[in-house]
């Protein structure tokens, strides 16, 4: 009888591990395409970062909005400016939330079933057109920008209409 | 309506100052300097040493402050939340017109966060998001704020805002979303890296910005030789940001 029980429970253990390697096969690669394009290596080693990116993110958050420190390393629109590129080929945006999963953080979050808040207030992908110099048409004219005064730039003025829109059609 | 009138009845009342600046001022009253805020290290914390504060000379403010709110908006990407009503919308910075009753003398002057020494917002807040960081900027920490809104109704100044929708592509540097309190924040990630707040940019004749802290800087001097009056001065809170020309 306990013969049998192990063989049972031996088997089952062969049934489950192939079953396991053939899940394996199926997990899906994160999009590491934008950030290899940039760089060689992650900020931090990268098994290290597989495991461990969200306490570097918590610590330097408190870091960056209590103390001020500023550094680039842990920054999370540090990260997000290397491993996102703001449009696909076709042109369209790229978004956590989209549905084909692309944007990196989404497309290991989506298998390991991780939600996150982080993007309803950080922006999900780099900013494409930004003219600091741009002031808005109802400045008075009196008023210098400490670098240049420098004609609105149709870019930026795009970017607003484009984000209004956007928003339009949630 | 009635309200916003009662509002500023009794801002008036509390105003009522000496009408310095415009005319003494120029002298003090230059372009912006790049020396008024000096670069911090990026890996050290801001200390309670400096006290981030505004001058700001209203009768130098050709448009009541308007650039000024633009500057902000453009630099946080507030005002035009796709889903908010216009009065839903956020409003970080702020003109206000003031008339007096019987003389009929009116100016604008733009408020927003006053940075208060003694902020009353950072005192009801329920989990500490609210907060005033050792160099006396006052700010939301997002990460924490539960969007209870108690700091709203707290502030002498309507000086902040909550945001009622969700967002996407917000400024990289100003995350904003659903759900949380935001207002001005002196544009810390600005002046963490030594460049001035946005809206001083914009109105670099009429605004200086500095350290109240070192009695050589800029804006210690100004204020010593002209003075810089708080609006409701009767708070008692000690406000970083100050006026000339109430
Ligand atoms: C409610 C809005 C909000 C949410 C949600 C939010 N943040 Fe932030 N975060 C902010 C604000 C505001 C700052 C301050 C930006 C500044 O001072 O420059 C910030 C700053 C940071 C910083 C430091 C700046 C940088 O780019 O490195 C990090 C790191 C960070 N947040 C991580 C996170 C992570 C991780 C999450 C999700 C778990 C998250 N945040 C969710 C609003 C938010
Ligand atoms: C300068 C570009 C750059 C920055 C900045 C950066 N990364 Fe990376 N990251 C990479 C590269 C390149 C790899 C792939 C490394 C490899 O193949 O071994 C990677 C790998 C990773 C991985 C492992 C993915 C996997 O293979 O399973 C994670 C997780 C990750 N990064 C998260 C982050 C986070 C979070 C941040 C911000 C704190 C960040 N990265 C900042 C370039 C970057
Ligand atoms: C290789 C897979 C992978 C990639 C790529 C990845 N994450 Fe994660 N992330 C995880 C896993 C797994 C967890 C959950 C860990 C746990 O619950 O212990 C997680 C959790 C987090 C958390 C904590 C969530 C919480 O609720 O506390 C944050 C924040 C986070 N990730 C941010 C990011 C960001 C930002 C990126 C993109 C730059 C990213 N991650 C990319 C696998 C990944």
């Amino acid at each position: 009888m306990p013969l049998l029980s192990h063989i049972k429970s031996l088997l089952g253990l062969v049934l489950l591990a192939t079953l396991l390697v053939g899940c394996d096969a199926g997990v899906p690669e994160p999009n590491l395409a934008p950030a290899k394009a940039k760089a060689a290596q992650c900020v931090e080693p990268t098994a290290d970062m597989r495991k461990n990116h969200m306490v570097y993110l918590d610590v330097h958050r408190d870091k960056t909005v209590i103390e001020g420190i500023r550094t680039n390393k842990h920054s999370l629109n540090e990260c997000i400016n290397c491993h996102v590129v703001p449009t696909r080929e076709d042109g369209s945006a790229v978004h956590y939330t989209d549905e084909k999963k692309d944007h990196f953080c989404a497309s290991c979050h989506t298998y390991v079933g991780v939600k996150l808040d982080c993007f309803q207030c950080h922006a999900d992908r780099p900013q494409i057109v930004e003219n600091i110099n741009y002031q808005h048409k109802l400045s008075s004219n009196t008023y210098h920008l400490s670098a240049q005064s420098v004609q609105p730039d149709m870019n930026d003025l795009l970017w607003l209409s484009q984000s209004q829109t956007q928003g339009a059609t949630q | 309506m009635s309200q916003i009138n009662a509002y500023r009845r009794k801002f008036m009342a509390t105003l009522g100052g000496v009408a310095v600046g415009g005319l003494a001022s120029s002298v003090i009253l230059r372009t912006v300097q790049a020396g008024d805020v000096p670069a911090k290290p990026a890996d050290q914390p801001v200390s309670n040493q400096v006290r981030w504060g505004m001058l700001i000379d209203v009768n130098r403010l050709t448009d009541g402050g308007a650039s000024m709110v633009e500057a902000c908006k453009r630099e946080h990407g507030w005002g035009n939340d796709p889903k908010a009503r216009p009065e839903q919308q956020a409003q970080w910075m702020r003109t206000v017109k003031v008339t007096d009753k019987l003389t009929k003398y009116s100016f604008t002057l733009p408020v927003m966060c006053q940075h208060c020494e003694e902020p009353p917002c950072v005192d009801v807040c329920p989990t500490g998001a609210s907060m005033k960081r050792a160099d006396g900027i006052v700010q939301v920490n997002k990460h924490i704020c539960i969007g209870c809104r108690y700091c709203m109704m707290a502030c002498p100044y309507k000086a902040r805002s909550f945001v009622h929708e969700s967002l996407t592509d917000q400024r990289p540097h100003s995350p904003r979303g659903i759900g949380t309190v935001e207002s001005c924040n002196l544009c810390v990630h600005r002046v963490d890296q030594g460049q001035l707040p946005a809206c001083v940019e914009a109105a670099p004749n009429a605004v200086i910005f500095g350290d109240l802290n070192d009695p050589n800087s800029r804006i210690s001097q100004a204020m010593k030789a002209l003075g810089g009056s708080q609006i409701r001065a009767d708070l008692s809170l000690n406000t970083g940001v100050r006026y000339l020309g109430l």
